[in-house]
């Protein structure tokens, strides 16, 4: 190797640029990894849920390894409507089972680790190093500038996040527009783990993940919360063209979702110890760039705005370790073009043909009475049949109908549901 | 052309650490390590000397394993090697420790003709281990330096005392402590972090130093630091008088009996 030259530069030690930077160093490539924050994980709070399956694909029994937080046997879904809340709760011990499901994560140490990982593989790691621009010659990124500093590589992997600068400036794609992203803010709150067992309802290393919708004051988005070892991480994500539209100040909202009876038990006596906000790429596969390598770079991760949000699943993390991964063999594939063989292990390995699963999916949060009108029918109609005052109870079925028409009406209702439909 | 050393202590940062309300006390589980500031400042200013006119610099530090975190720290930093001892044992090390180790540790490696040190640790802020270093290295020392060259072997050194400066001038070999003010510590380059990768560090078992059982016997032993925390009442007087606010301030304070 000579000084400033190596086989890989990656941009960016998440989940993404650690996955690539493993894979190719234990086949023995010079790689280096360039982490911005002064450690991997430094740039990043609070956690959120990564899919297990990601890290098998990567090296079977990894996970073992990894400093993961709790293995979700638990998956609740939580209507809001004002004070009142309804929550369905699916609980299936196999999700912990054998190899499980998923865990809750914290980003700060798993960032940390997957580097550290990397670099015990063989990768040079370099923290505190913001990659300034790229070196072009010939038609092709032949390197990468830090600061004064020129180094080059056969290929640079852009794994720099949502708002993919080395992307911009390689002319690939431009910034993300506000309709292709969420905004979320997070928070980390410590509790004891015997409250947090009790609280939830599981024992040892079990976990619950939750999803909440009418939490955004109609704005498109949702809150959610996992359960960490000794730590919930609390958040919530939207729209941010709309909730710019709204007035109200993002961490506003998100104290109203904190101060939500149902969701301030659940943190009552934590303390809240990180605070942070993040964008998150929302589209899914309609908001994947036209253009995701060029000669001498690829670009994976959030940095190539893969992501997944059913409303109920939410993918992120899983899929960058795997386009990592699919970046790593489309390299060590000498002799073929680095970025279509890149394309074709994104194909293999599902990412791709799973997104186009899902594609259509976020045409369910254009119905925008999602984020209001139905979380508050929902509460309405339950919390009728569950009111006992004593008074002889109005009709069932007329009163039920009445909760229906004072939120919607019945051509709002057909044309959601047909809207719904077509997006499944 | 000077061959240098400088010592270094790897601290926590203070930034990180916390204090528990319940009990006072300190939680530092989520500290992450640092070189200790003024230590930081000697490396630079030992690296630019020798960087405007040849030389060497070499590193030396003891502290406890979390020493192996520093290593490609300081060598991006420009000492050209490392030694380093990782002892259990210095956690509870006071500045006679260390002034003992470190002593040990440049009579088996120097001669060197000048050795830096910070003025005090970020975490203890002895102010002893340069002075203690250059009484068992029979070594003049020069403390309190802001500024300072070397020409033929002589180190003019500005010193910041409470009311002036002094510039002193010291025939070489001598051990100096540097302020913060000194200089700003480099954040390294990627070059340099790389090429940090490629210089050699070595660990020294603290045995291997000779040192008596009683040289490593602290003579200062700390207690258990207590945090503080300001306990505010939390009283906003808001009625639009502003005069009704004052006289309710000047009367609560009254009633605390300030």
């Amino acid at each position: 190797m000579s000084d400033d030259s190596f086989d890989v530069i990656v941009a960016g030690a998440g989940p993404a640029g650690s996955a690539c930077a493993y894979a190719l160093a234990r086949e023995g490539k010079n790689v280096l990894l360039l982490e911005r924050g002064d450690s991997a994980g430094a740039k990043n709070v609070s956690g959120g849920r990564l899919y297990t399956y990601a890290l098998e694909l990567l090296e079977p029994g990894m996970y073992l390894r990894a400093p993961l937080q709790r293995r979700i046997v638990r998956e609740q879904v939580m209507l809001v409507e004002g004070r009142r809340a309804t929550t369905l709760d699916v609980a299936d011990p196999a999700w912990g089972e054998g190899v499980p499901q998923s865990h809750s994560v914290v980003r700060a140490s798993l960032d940390a680790w997957f580097a550290s990982e990397a670099e015990a593989a063989g990768a040079v790691f370099a923290s505190g190093m913001r990659v300034d621009g790229l070196i072009e010659e010939n038609g092709r990124i032949a390197g990468i500038r830090v600061g004064e500093d020129e180094m080059r590589a056969d290929v640079v992997v852009a794994a720099d996040g949502v708002n993919s600068l080395l992307a911009q400036q390689a002319g690939l794609f431009p910034d993300v527009e506000a309709r292709a992203v969420g905004v979320g803010v997070k928070e980390t709150i410590e509790l004891p783990d015997s409250v947090i067992n009790a609280r939830f309802g599981v024992t040892g290393e079990e976990g619950v993940a939750r999803v909440a919708i009418g939490c955004t004051e109609g704005i498109s988005g949702g809150g959610f919360l996992y359960t960490n070892k000794g730590s919930l991480s609390l958040g919530i994500v939207f729209n941010p063209e709309q909730a710019a539209a709204n007035g109200r100040q993002i961490q506003e909202i998100f104290q109203d979702f904190k101060e939500q009876p149902s969701i301030a038990a659940l943190i009552d006596g934590g303390t809240s110890v990180e605070y942070g906000a993040h964008l998150v790429p929302e589209i899914g596969y309609h908001g994947i760039p036209k253009r995701l390598h060029r000669e001498g770079m690829l670009v994976i991760g959030d940095a190539a705005r893969f992501g997944i949000n059913t409303g109920l699943v939410i993918r992120g993390m899983d899929l960058a370790i795997v386009s990592g991964l699919a970046a790593a063999r489309a390299i060590l594939q000498e002799g073929t073009p680095t970025g279509p063989a890149y394309l074709s292990q994104l194909e293999e390995l599902a990412l791709l043909p799973t997104m186009r699963a899902y594609a259509e999916f976020h045409g369910i949060f254009g119905i925008s009475r999602i984020f209001r009108e139905y979380p508050a029918l929902a509460n309405q109609a339950l919390g009728f049949m569950f009111n006992v005052d004593g008074k002889v109870p109005p009709p069932m079925l007329k009163k039920l109908l009445a909760v229906v028409k004072e939120n919607v009406t019945f051509r709002q209702l057909a044309a959601d549901a047909w809207k719904g439909y077509r997006s499944v | 052309m000077p061959n240098i050393l400088v010592c270094y202590k790897w601290v926590l940062d203070e930034q990180d650490i916390k204090v528990r309300p319940d009990d006072l006390s300190l939680d530092a589980s989520r500290a992450k390590g640092k070189i200790s500031d003024f230590d930081r400042n000697a490396i630079e200013a030992a690296s630019l000397l020798v960087e405007a006119q040849g030389g060497n610099v070499d590193a030396l530090a003891f502290g406890t394993q979390a020493l192996k975190l520093s290593v490609k720290d300081v060598l991006s930093r420009g000492p050209n090697r490392l030694t380093w001892i990782g002892d259990a044992s210095a956690e509870g090390a006071d500045a006679f420790v260390v002034a003992n180790v470190l002593a040990a540790a440049i009579r088996k490696a120097g001669p060197y003709d000048l050795i830096l040190c910070g003025e005090g640790s970020s975490d203890m802020f002895f102010q002893q281990t340069p002075v203690r270093l250059a009484a068992l290295l029979g070594l003049p020392c020069v403390t309190f330096v802001q500024k300072m060259t070397w020409a033929d072997g002589v180190l003019t050194a500005t010193r910041k005392l409470p009311d002036c400066t002094e510039e002193v001038r010291v025939a070489g070999p001598a051990v100096v402590s540097v302020l913060g003010e000194m200089n700003k510590p480099r954040i390294p380059s990627l070059k340099q972090v790389l090429g940090a990768a490629k210089k050699p560090s070595e660990e020294l078992p603290l045995s291997s130093l000779g040192l008596a059982p009683g040289d490593l016997e602290p003579r200062a032993v700390r207690g258990t630091p207590k945090g503080f925390l300001m306990n505010r009442r939390n009283i906003v007087y808001k009625e639009s008088d502003a005069a009704a606010n004052v006289a309710q301030l000047v009367a609560s304070l009254k009633a605390e009996g300030l």
